[in-house]
């Protein structure tokens, strides 16, 4: 036994919903990466255009241009967000399918702020409109976690049922509270400039998100792997029952998992609205929740990965959208390559299970 | 069936591997016609291991099986059940809602399938049962017989396949004493009539009764086949090597050697007042229970399993409120009424729990060893402080833990789901013991582990109770009961049905007792 605390590495196993464990060997991994490879040049040759020009353009758009990088870096922001949306409560054996809504709702709250409490100097602005982001995204949690709790109702359903509310939210907020008669598209009129994030970078313009959400994913290690909480979370994971014969309240901790969750990706919406946008406009949920989703089961739910595999989706999704516009290939290809990504690490995690 | 010299069954040379794991080792293994062969040995001893490859449960790595005299290979229970082999598991597979008669034909070809008219089979079925005096009501729903019947309807389901190799799998388990005799009378029966039968246990008395032959594992390895009428002593120290000195064992000797200790009065630690608990359905589970126990006091709970001692556990942690009555733990009340105490506030008093089911109730399977070890515990200091975790005092913790109760893994990080049941059972138990308890509540705490770790758990049990601490102990073995208890309440269909105070011990009266049959008295 090596002679270090042992840091529990279930409680890291467990944020992705317990046992499940992306393989260790390399060889897998390299197995992995070919036939991910292997089928997007398939793919990509099935649908016509130039090969080896729309495997470089996914590969090196983010790396090319300065425009390219701080492209990507903004895309890895609610990405990250999202994902730990849905590991935290995954962690507690909740499904956390909300996390559309949840950002939306974060974004209706920043926007509010940034519209309406713009006489607040700016050191207290922005972490005012963050912080109503997070309020309302952990409201969005917390309706269905009150159902689950109260009633039984499951939360698949429930999470899922709260993304329309956003939605239609959203479109009456963005369309007939504080529209913007001259835009073609429902959209809110801007926030103050007060609450905009500061800029890390001005020309292209790079928000601090990056650094929030490193924040965030030291925040998420810490709780989920160092504190009483996240232990009693991850308990509730691996089992509920014998969880509450020893004491923990497993209720109140699936409640907390979804709030927590919930809170993380407002805080995306807020990040969104106060950083990129602006303003509220619909649609601006783009597909960050099914790429946070992706991140979450492809890290395996340990939060130091989260960032990284984050940031490789980001790298993927920027390059589909520089192959869309340069080669006009469609930018589904990159999904399929995603989904691979996908069922190749949780068929390498099965397979690395049978040899042994 | 050609008569031939060879044994029935031969096994030669068995090694079976589970990942890095050595579950069997160049094991010989051999069945005479016509014998009860015991089969006996502690935790991962491999007995269970042995009986699933020859049942076809799984495959050996190498060796090989013999049945009659020639080479034969078993893939799957079907085919083990076509050569005649039957098992009979320690959980029987039956199905509630059927009849005896169904259970016994269910999964055979049976005559008339459209219809469903079982007449036939049941008239060979009540033919068997006369010919191997198994009486039984084949029409009668399975749920709600006594599990000594519920076994009799296993073995009627082996010997309606034809089977002439009969294993039973820890078949006391869940018996009376009257029901254990029974049994041992049936398996002679059976074998007079040309059976052939293995017998796994882990109790010697049990072996050494009703067996022929006794054949000990020990880690995976044969170490010596015996005839049943071996002295206890050399069987032992065959089963646990020199892990256990029979001489100053509480297990062999029989005696807690405090019998002369004065046990002055001490306070109460736990108080059940006329306690009535409903489980699901409208009928009482737990039914007008009072008793006490004190500091410093092991009060036993004898019973067949299912009569309230589920019940009684629940409502002592908390997972169960009672309709009335109280519950009074360490003065606090944690009954139905006002300061209800919440499970978290009882551990918080002191109490240590070592449930039933282990898997369902004190075990996280994905978890790692370490977070298994510590639930329960991780909510105050030591190993946590202001709601972080300290790791070092946890690993040291848990290190302590699993040198002082043997509990074999790799390193603490090992999926605890790995572990084999018996260790499993052991870290539930080095948890409970961990906390130094005001209040144990132990729920067949030794069920799955060898000798050696019995005799451990009994003396960490005794040291407990030296320290003032205060034990329910809720077990299915008399033998224990009797051995460790300074009371014993017997518990039948949710009553207390009589109390007998140390000294007084009678396993017949309490057998009867248990049974539900009332005092003789």
């Amino acid at each position: 036994m090596p002679d270090r605390p042992c840091e529990s590495g279930f409680l890291l196993r467990q944020a992705s919903g317990g046992g499940f464990l992306p393989a260790k060997r390399p060889l897998t991994w390299l197995v992995v990466g070919l036939a991910t490879f292997g089928i997007t040049v398939l793919v990509l040759a099935a649908l016509g255009p130039d090969v080896p020009r729309a495997i470089a353009t996914i590969a090196t758009t983010s790396f090319r241009t300065r425009n390219g990088f701080v492209q990507t870096l903004l895309k890895l922001v609610p990405v990250s967000l999202m994902a730990f949306a849905f590991t935290i409560p995954l962690g507690a054996g909740k499904y956390n399918i909300g996390g559309e809504g949840q950002l939306l709702a974060g974004a209706i709250g920043a926007t509010a702020v940034g519209l309406f409490a713009a006489s607040l100097p700016r050191p207290l602005l922005v972490p005012f409109v963050l912080l109503v982001g997070v309020v309302m995204g952990s409201l969005w949690g917390f309706v269905p976690g009150w159902l689950l709790h109260r009633f039984g109702v499951h939360e698949i359903l429930t999470t899922v049922l709260m993304n329309f509310v956003a939605l239609h939210l959203v479109n009456y907020v963005a369309a007939d509270l504080w529209p913007d008669p001259f835009a073609g598209h429902p959209t809110t009129i801007p926030i103050a400039r007060e609450a905009f994030l500061p800029l890390l970078l001005v020309r292209p313009p790079l928000h601090c998100g990056p650094v929030i959400a490193i924040l965030v994913g030291v925040a998420v290690w810490i709780y989920c792997c160092h504190t009483v909480a996240g232990f009693e979370l991850a308990a509730c994971g691996a089992n509920p029952r014998a969880s509450k014969v020893f004491g923990i309240d497993v209720r109140r901790a699936s409640l907390s998992s979804l709030m927590i969750g919930g809170g993380l990706a407002g805080l995306a919406g807020a990040l969104e609205v106060a950083g990129v946008h602006h303003r509220l406009l619909e649609g601006m949920q783009s597909n960050f929740q099914t790429l946070g989703i992706l991140t979450g089961l492809i890290a395996g739910g340990d939060p130091r990965r989260v960032l990284p595999v984050a940031f490789f989706l980001s790298v993927l999704e920027v390059g589909a959208g520089a192959l869309q516009r340069t080669m006009r290939a469609p930018i589904e290809v990159v999904f399929l390559v995603e989904a691979f990504v996908l069922v190749a690490v949780l068929v390498s995690d099965r397979a690395g299970r049978w040899r042994s | 069936m050609t008569e031939t010299a060879a044994p029935i069954l031969s096994m030669r040379g068995v090694a079976k591997n589970f990942g890095l794991q050595t579950a069997l080792q160049g094991v010989d293994f051999e069945l005479a016609r016509g014998e009860v062969h015991g089969l006996v040995g502690g935790n991962g001893a491999g007995k269970t291991t042995l009986m699933n490859i020859l049942y076809g449960m799984y495959r050996m790595d190498h060796g090989e099986l013999k049945i009659d005299g020639r080479p034969a290979t078993i893939r799957s229970p079907a085919e083990a059940l076509r050569l005649g082999i039957g098992m009979v598991h320690q959980h029987f597979l039956q199905v509630p809602g059927l009849s005896v008669l169904e259970n016994i034909v269910l999964g055979t070809t049976v005559s008339r399938p459209l219809t469903m008219d079982l007449t036939v089979e049941a008239r060979t079925i009540s033919r068997l049962a006369d010919q191997f005096g198994l009486a039984l009501d084949l029409n009668e729903p399975i749920e709600g017989l006594p599990v000594g019947v519920r076994q009799k309807v296993e073995i009627l389901k082996a010997l309606y396949r034809d089977v002439r190799i009969l294993i039973l799998d820890e078949p006391t388990t869940n018996l009376t004493p009257q029901e254990a005799d029974q049994l041992f009378s049936t398996l002679r029966q059976l074998v007079s009539r040309g059976l052939s039968i293995v017998f796994i246990t882990h109790k010697l008395k049990e072996a050494r009764r009703a067996c022929d032959r006794i054949t000990v594992l020990n880690e995976g390895r044969q170490v010596v086949t015996l005839p049943g009428t071996t002295d206890q002593e050399t069987i032992v120290r065959a089963m646990v090597g020199d892990r256990l000195d029979p001489g100053k064992s509480v297990l062999f000797t029989g005696s807690r050697g405090d019998e002369t200790d004065r046990v002055s009065p001490k306070e109460v630690v736990l108080a059940l007042d006329r306690v009535f608990v409903t489980g699901e359905g409208p009928i009482d589970r737990l039914v007008d229970i009072s008793f006490e126990v004190r500091s410093g006091e092991i009060v036993g709970v004898a019973g067949v399993a299912r009569n309230g001692q589920g019940e009684l556990a629940d409502a002592i942690v908390g997972l169960e409120t009672p309709r009335s009555g109280t519950v009074l733990f360490n003065g606090h009340n944690a009954g139905h009424n006002a300061g209800l105490l919440t499970i978290a506030q009882r551990f918080q008093n002191g109490l240590a729990y070592v449930p039933d089911d282990r898997i369902r109730d004190g075990f996280l399977p994905t978890a790692d060893v370490i977070s298994n070890l510590i639930l329960g515990s991780q909510d105050r200091p030591p190993l946590s402080r202001a709601g972080f975790l300290c790791w070092r005092k946890i690993t040291d913790t848990a290190r302590g833990l699993i040198d002082r109760f043997h509990i074999t893994v790799a390193d603490l990080s090992q999926p605890a789901g790995d572990l084999s049941g018996g260790n499993i059972q052991k870290l539930i138990l080095a948890r409970a013991f961990a906390r130094q308890a005001r209040l144990l509540v132990a729920h067949n705490p030794v069920r799955g582990l060898d000798l050696a770790a019995i005799e451990h758990v009994y003396q960490e049990l005794l040291a407990l109770k030296r320290m003032g601490s205060a034990t329910l102990l809720l077990s299915e073995n008399l033998d224990e009961l009797m051995l460790l208890s300074d009371r014993i309440l017997v518990l039948y269909g949710g009553r207390i049905a009589g109390t007998a105070a140390r000294g007084a011990f009678d396993r017949y009266e309490l057998g009867r007792l248990m049974s539900g049959a009332g005092p003789t008295v």
